[in-house]
């Protein structure tokens, strides 16, 4: 039991690292337009199948959580989101206002911006129960 | 909320990492529930109550604030 749920934990983390790895360089191949359209769709589309997979296997890894580890999920998910969506409304009002950095606060930087604040409520959480 | 989690293991002579895998949670967790930083699902205080073969109401009151 405890081992397939070991097991579980690093299927995510490899399918996290898998994602990332996909990502970066998909980013990297589409900002420098070093392929035609029709196939930057298809290299667009692989970060979100990875992330997709990441995804199940979060969840499947949620479910298998002890019930203090879920609620240090949730708690992490649930601040990430709040600043996430903070972080959109303040750029949406500054936008109409004209003020606005897409260099700092793109939509791919938003991206990191999501996963840090997904990061500070897991180290808050993590804090909070001690575990 | 406190418990009487730590004393019900002394009695037993069961460590966290004993009592944990005993009820199917980590180590960790379980400490977090000792030491009232967690209040645990009914089902994992039924489970608890039923491995101490004593009562939820024994290993779980309410402090005199929360009356």
């Amino acid at each position: 039991m405890e081992r397939s749920k070991k097991v579980q934990n690093q299927r995510c983390i490899i399918f996290a690292l898998i994602y990332g790895a996909t990502y970066l360089p998909a980013t990297w191949v589409l900002k420098h337009r070093m392929v035609g359209q029709p196939f930057s769709i298809i290299i667009a589309l692989v970060p979100i199948i990875t992330f997709s997979i990441f995804i199940f296997s979060y969840i499947k890894t949620f479910l298998a959580m002890d019930e203090v580890k879920q609620r240090v999920q949730f708690e992490a998910v649930v601040i990430g989101f709040a600043l996430t969506a903070m972080l959109l409304t303040l750029l949406f009002l500054l936008g109409l206002c004209d003020i606005s950095n897409p260099t700092w606060f793109g939509y791919g930087q938003l991206v990191g911006f999501c996963w840090l604040f997904y990061l500070i409520g897991w180290l808050i959480s993590k804090r909070k129960y001690g575990v | 909320m406190k418990n009487t989690i730590k004393v019900e293991r002394a009695k037993k002579n069961w460590t966290q990492a004993d009592l944990a895998k005993h009820i199917g949670i980590s180590r960790q967790g379980l400490n977090s529930i000792e030491t009232g930083k967690f209040i645990p699902s009914t089902l994992l205080a039924l489970r608890m109550a039923k491995v101490f073969n004593t009562t939820v109401e024994i290993l779980f009151q309410l402090e005199e604030t929360e009356q």
